[in-house]
């Protein structure tokens, strides 16, 4: 019996079909392996992007930004609403059909209109989520903040923490590392180390006076029911009267700060982090609920951006946190190489799109590795597609096609319309006050753009392979690909539905077998 | 879930390359049908890839996108190719 089947065992190796059917296997397989890990390689070069050297193109009269120049250091300040009235007079004037028209008071009103549990988004549950999201002992300040006042709290230039023995790191790589490693535990999901460049910070910076206790008390003046159609007109007329007032009582005053005489040190870079939002969240804007992951997201850079200034002050060297203050956070993220400017004006990093918050720190240490400005095609690509300005519900977007130096969107020619924009860098320009107004107009951060952006996906393989081919892909390919994104169900908004289906992500919790988080999905990669 | 995705896909993966080694062994092909049987199966491995990944983010449409273009379309190429050029052959034997 044995010898029997030991011959059929030689048989059978003999057997030139299933030796051929081996050896057609490996070959086959093996090659097609070559293929795709080729192609996985290929891609991870891709996502990884190119050194951009040709980054930032500026014009010959291009200058750093007064920080009084942005829409949130005028709309919260009422000393820059006595100074400039022609400002509120004209945009008044230009959009609102009244002349009358005023940020500064709409701002006290913000987020506190109440809810409609009539309204998918607007109800009382997303209203009572979109506040808890602030870190609600805080709001004031992270409010404060949020709107680029300096020296706030969590953003605080305080040095006396400062170790006095330095840390000495054996190599750059190390030292970067341990600073990404840091970031990465509080939170981020990209951190990038800048070198410092004045061309980005504002100059002067503006301290509007205004303080989170003043924020707090102005949000908490008694207010009538701002649901009854007028109280909030009415309301408004009557805080224009009291708000010089009330400034002159509360001592409130303004001022311009120098990086020369007020800031506590020279910085020498910049450690940019993005924390993210939540796909499905975003997924419901505009609205009170997606609202939320904003709040969330500026709570996180408060936590993220002190905790790393404080683990770089540990170390012996001096650091100061930093939100929206001190300067252009999009314009640092790119010059960290976290992503590219996008056609909202936001900076879309590869694998998030503009779905993050970023915040910085400025630091006199500079023994890193400094990263550069990447591309992926991100800004191209943006040229083919419209998307964000085409769900913007105030038109705040700009619809050119291609990038250009100057504000050129409505009422270009009207003398000192662009005061909000900075002019000089050849970029897609917004125009932020249509966008803010939009917000105080409809209660919510709006975020319409973010949701909509073809580059917004949640953390899964087939968006990467996208974001992969993208920079090969030609330009009609790109066109194509941003109609496929809302064809394939993506990227709408003002959708009720996204609203459900965000209520239900909690289903499953207790286990999470997809590890689903912030990331809006699972994020195992 | 996405780990045990690519599992899935990579027993799938070796079944098709075992299923087109058996198949070279009873016909006789000319290089470019072998090329685009090749893709064919390729593309329906990439369809359920991204159907998977589409219905586990919870986007359906996408699924059922992925399932009706890339399944679908290697699927169509799969059979025209079987009925003009390895049914008659096998046929013949």
């Amino acid at each position: 019996m044995n010898n029997e089947h030991e011959e059929i065992s030689l048989e059978e190796l003999e057997n030139p079909n299933r030796r051929n059917f081996i050896k057609r296997t490996a070959i086959g397989g093996g090659a097609a392996l070559a293929v795709g890990f080729g192609a996985y390689g290929a891609g991870k070069a891709s996502v990884e992007g190119r050194v951009d050297e040709n980054w930032p193109i500026l014009a010959d009269d291009f200058k750093p930004m007064d920080q009084k120049n942005t829409i949130w250091s005028y709309a919260l300040s009422p000393h820059l609403m006595m100074k400039y009235p022609e400002r509120n007079e004209q945009f008044g004037r230009l959009h609102k059909d009244n002349p009358k028209y005023n940020f500064q008071v709409q701002v006290t009103t913000f987020e506190s209109k109440g809810w409609d549990n009539n309204k998918p988004g607007f109800t009382q549950l997303d209203n009572a989520l979109q506040h808890a999201s602030w870190l609600p002992p805080y709001m004031p300040e992270l409010r404060v903040g949020a709107a680029g006042q300096p020296q706030t709290q969590f953003f605080s230039w305080d040095q006396s923490g400062v170790e006095k023995e330095q840390y000495q790191f054996t190599s750059k790589k190390q030292a970067s590392d341990a600073i990404r490693s840091a970031a990465r535990l509080f939170g981020a999901v990209r951190c990038g180390i800048a070198k410092h460049d004045s061309r980005w910070d504002y100059h002067p910076i503006f301290d509007s006076g205004i303080t989170g206790e003043v924020m707090g008390a102005m949000s908490s003046m008694p207010k009538p029911d701002l649901s009854q159609p007028g109280a909030i007109e009415g309301f408004h007329s009557q805080l224009k009267v009291m708000m010089p007032q009330m400034v002159q009582q509360m001592g409130v005053e303004s001022k311009d700060l120098t990086w020369e005489d007020d800031f506590p040190f020279k910085p020498k870079s910049v450690i940019v982090m993005a924390v993210p939002m939540d796909y499905d969240n975003m997924a419901t804007a505009p609205s009170k609920c997606s609202t939320a992951t904003v709040g969330d997201g500026y709570t996180k850079m408060a936590t993220l951006a002190s905790s790393i200034a404080k683990f770089i002050q540990g170390l012996g060297y001096q650091a100061v946190a930093s939100g929206n203050d001190l300067g252009n956070s999009v314009a640092y993220g790119i010059a960290a190489g976290l992503g590219e400017g996008g056609r909202n004006n936001q900076l879309l990093v590869p694998g998030y799109g503009p779905r993050v918050r970023l915040c910085k720190v400025y630091t006199d240490f500079d023994f890193v590795e400094h990263d550069q400005p990447h591309n992926w095609g991100i800004t191209d690509f943006c040229k083919s597609c419209k998307k964000c300005g085409e769900a913007c519900p105030s038109d705040a977007i700009d619809m050119s096609d291609d990038t250009h130096f100057y504000f050129e969107g409505e009422h270009k020619d009207e003398p000192g319309y662009a005061w909000s924009n900075h002019q000089g860098v050849k970029k897609f320009h917004t125009d932020a006050k249509k966008c803010f107004d939009y917000w105080l107009e409809s209660d919510t951060d709006c975020a319409a753009c973010a949701a909509a952006c073809t580059f917004n996906e949640p953390d899964f393989w087939h968006h990467w392979f996208i974001m992969a081919i993208n920079p090969i892909s030609p330009r009609f390919l790109h066109a194509a690909m941003a109609e496929l994104h809302p064809a394939f169900g993506y990227g709408s908004t003002n959708n009720p539905e996204k609203v459900k289906k965000f209520w239900k992500t909690g289903e499953g919790m207790r286990v999470n077998m997809q590890n689903k988080s912030v990331f809006g999905s699972s994020n195992i990669t | 879930m996405q780990l045990i995705l690519w599992f899935c896909l990579g027993i799938l993966f070796t079944l098709m390359v075992q299923g087109f080694a058996y198949l070279s062994l009873k016909v006789t092909l000319k290089w470019w049908v072998w090329g685009a049987s090749f893709i064919a199966a390729v593309t329906i491995l990439f369809g359920l890839a991204w159907a998977s990944a589409s219905f586990e983010e919870g986007v359906a449409q996408s699924g059922a996108l992925a399932l009706i273009f890339f399944c679908g379309s290697g699927v169509l190429l799969l059979i025209w190719l079987w009925r003009v050029f390895v049914k008659p052959q096998l046929n013949t034997d």
